[in-house]
């Protein structure tokens, strides 16, 4: 969801170069051009974050922070006062009154947004739109460790992937790619040497615009406490060495919400096919459960009224899938969408040996499956 | 009270300077104070004052065309998008209030402790501004290459204020 930003400002100026400053984010900027208005606008969108001129008519900046303040509903609004008066007297009286920051006039756009960027999370446009890349989109992946080995074991891992993996062994060169390069994710080691893997997350976090790039940590899994030190400080996640790679898709996906669904779903002759693949594990039950209802609701509002599970390529009839397959049919039946599932003689069989399973209505193929449902 | 205006001619020489490089990204050198270019536009003048231990005005005299080059500066625009004289007057507007907070916050740091009163700003051919035999004053010239822009500072005299 995009950030609101509310400047209250009786320059029109000043608020049109705040507004240009943040148009490269994925931010709404909202005007007022008095502490009256801003106070009626702070109430209605309640802002993330709120820029305010210190001398205004109407209602100056002190006035509007006091009445911000005793409003339960705004008052932990973080507010950044503007002012050109840079006296040492208002100075202080700003920082008393309680605010985030302060700038003073004048200013350069770039540091207005570094500013804000450390008082709320700034996300370009782009970086915004990565929302909606699929999973099978070119992805960058930097790789931040000391030991080369680790690196060449993630691309071994990402092999037949369209996914680019670029390594550094420093936390600087690190950083340096990061500001240079369109960089998706980082993984990096939380044993490199001072806490090097710490200090790079808290200097991604301090430009905007590297502050939205996720950084996964990697560590051997008895490092519990680097693993709690990590999740603590806002690393996206960790992940154990030796690299699993279908753990580390996983996580990537997860991480930059990845569109997966169209490898377990697809809609057509008005029912929709769920599709489970052959290596099944637990991402795969993430995956389709975070995308089931909306992929039944979509298959309703189209016309179809079939749900048909394949389960040829699954190897293993194992629990996890028998309970995946129960729930989207559970949830196939609050739309009264009519199931069947296609598999093997072998699956049918292990089907009929479970309550749970064994009055499936089962063909060979999906088309046979749509005939059965006719 | 000649170090005084010395003290705000001063600051406002850094002011214009310091305000036209970080809003503009343009530098500006002071030189000594000539008439405007005639510009059949007109001119336009900010100006805000300080009222306290110092008492002032600072006035900032440009033409419309230079006015209008600042205005989309600021803002980062080209001049075609300039669609109104209401955002070059507000731009002048703010440009003189941030010279004169850079000015009343180092007048306020040298024990001169004074306010802003609200930015004003004029349009017209052929300004000028009288002001009364109680006045010192000074005018500053800036030029930007062919930009050509004025400062004066009117600073109200001991004598004015006994009287």
């Amino acid at each position: 969801m995009s950030i609101k930003i509310l400047t209250v400002d009786d320059s029109k100026t000043i608020r049109l170069i705040v507004a240009k400053a943040f148009k490269p984010f994925d931010c709404m900027v909202l005007e007022a051009e008095n502490g009256v208005v801003g106070l009626a606008v702070a109430g209605r969108e309640k802002p993330d974050v709120i820029l305010l001129d210190y001398t205004m008519p109407v209602m100056d900046g002190f006035e509007v922070l006091a009445r911000l303040r005793s409003n339960p509903d705004l008052k932990a609004t973080p507010v950044i006062m503007l002012t050109a008066e840079a006296g040492r007297d208002t100075v202080i009286k700003i920082a008393q009154l309680g605010v985030r920051d302060y700038l003073i006039k004048p200013f350069k756009g770039e540091l207005l947004v570094e500013r804000v960027g450390r008082v709320v999370d700034l996300k370009s446009r782009a970086a915004a739109e990565k929302k909606n890349k699929r999973f099978d989109d070119p992805i960058s992946l930097l790789v931040v460790d000391d030991k080369p080995a680790i690196a060449a074991q993630v691309r071994a891992g990402l092999t037949g992937m369209p996914w680019k993996v670029t390594s550094a062994e420093q936390p600087g060169q690190a950083q340096d790619s990061c500001m240079e390069n369109s960089v998706d994710i980082v993984l990096a080691s939380l044993s490199l040497p001072n806490d090097g893997a710490f200090m790079l997350f808290q200097n991604l976090r301090g430009y905007a615009n590297t502050a939205s790039i996720p950084v996964i940590g990697m560590c051997v899994r008895t490092a519990a406490a680097e693993q709690a030190r990590a999740q603590q400080t806002g690393f996206a996640g960790v992940i154990t060495k030796p690299i699993d790679p279908t753990e580390l898709k996983t996580r990537v996906c997860r991480t930059l919400n990845l569109e997966t669904s169209y490898k377990y779903f697809q809609q057509r002759d008005g029912a929709l096919a769920l599709m489970l693949p052959k290596d099944f594990h637990q991402g795969v039950v993430q995956e389709v459960s975070t995308n089931l209802e909306s992929q039944l609701v979509s298959t309703v509002d189209a016309g179809g009224d079939k749900l048909i599970i394949d389960l040829n390529a699954v190897e293993t009839f194992s629990l996890p899938v028998i309970e995946l397959a129960l729930s989207a049919i559970q949830a196939a039946s609050k739309l009264s969408l009519r199931f069947a599932v296609v598999g093997s003689e072998t699956t049918k069989s292990q089907c009929r040996s479970y309550e749970e399973t064994q009055s499936w209505l089962f063909a060979g193929s999906f088309e046979q499956a749509l005939a059965l449902l006719k | 009270m000649n170090n005084q205006i010395e003290q705000v001619d001063q600051l406002t020489q850094e002011a214009v300077k310091e305000v036209f490089q970080s809003m503009l990204s343009m530098e500006v050198n002071p030189e000594p104070p000539s008439p405007l270019a005639p510009d059949p536009d007109g001119q336009i003048i900010g100006s805000v004052g300080f009222i306290g231990e110092a008492t002032g005005i600072i006035y900032l005299y440009a033409s419309m065309g230079f006015a209008r080059v600042i205005t989309c500066r600021m803002l980062g625009i080209g001049e075609a998008e300039l669609d109104s004289g209401e955002m070059v007057t507000d731009a002048i507007g703010e440009l003189s209030n941030m010279v004169v907070g850079y000015v009343k916050s180092r007048l306020c740091n040298g024990g001169l402790p004074c306010i802003l009163t609200i930015p004003s700003v004029v349009r017209g051919q052929e300004l000028s501004i009288e002001g009364s035999a109680h006045l010192n004053r000074r005018m500053i010239g800036f030029r930007n290459c062919k930009y050509h822009l004025l400062a004066e500072v009117m600073l109200k005299n001991s004598i004015a204020n006994e009287s």
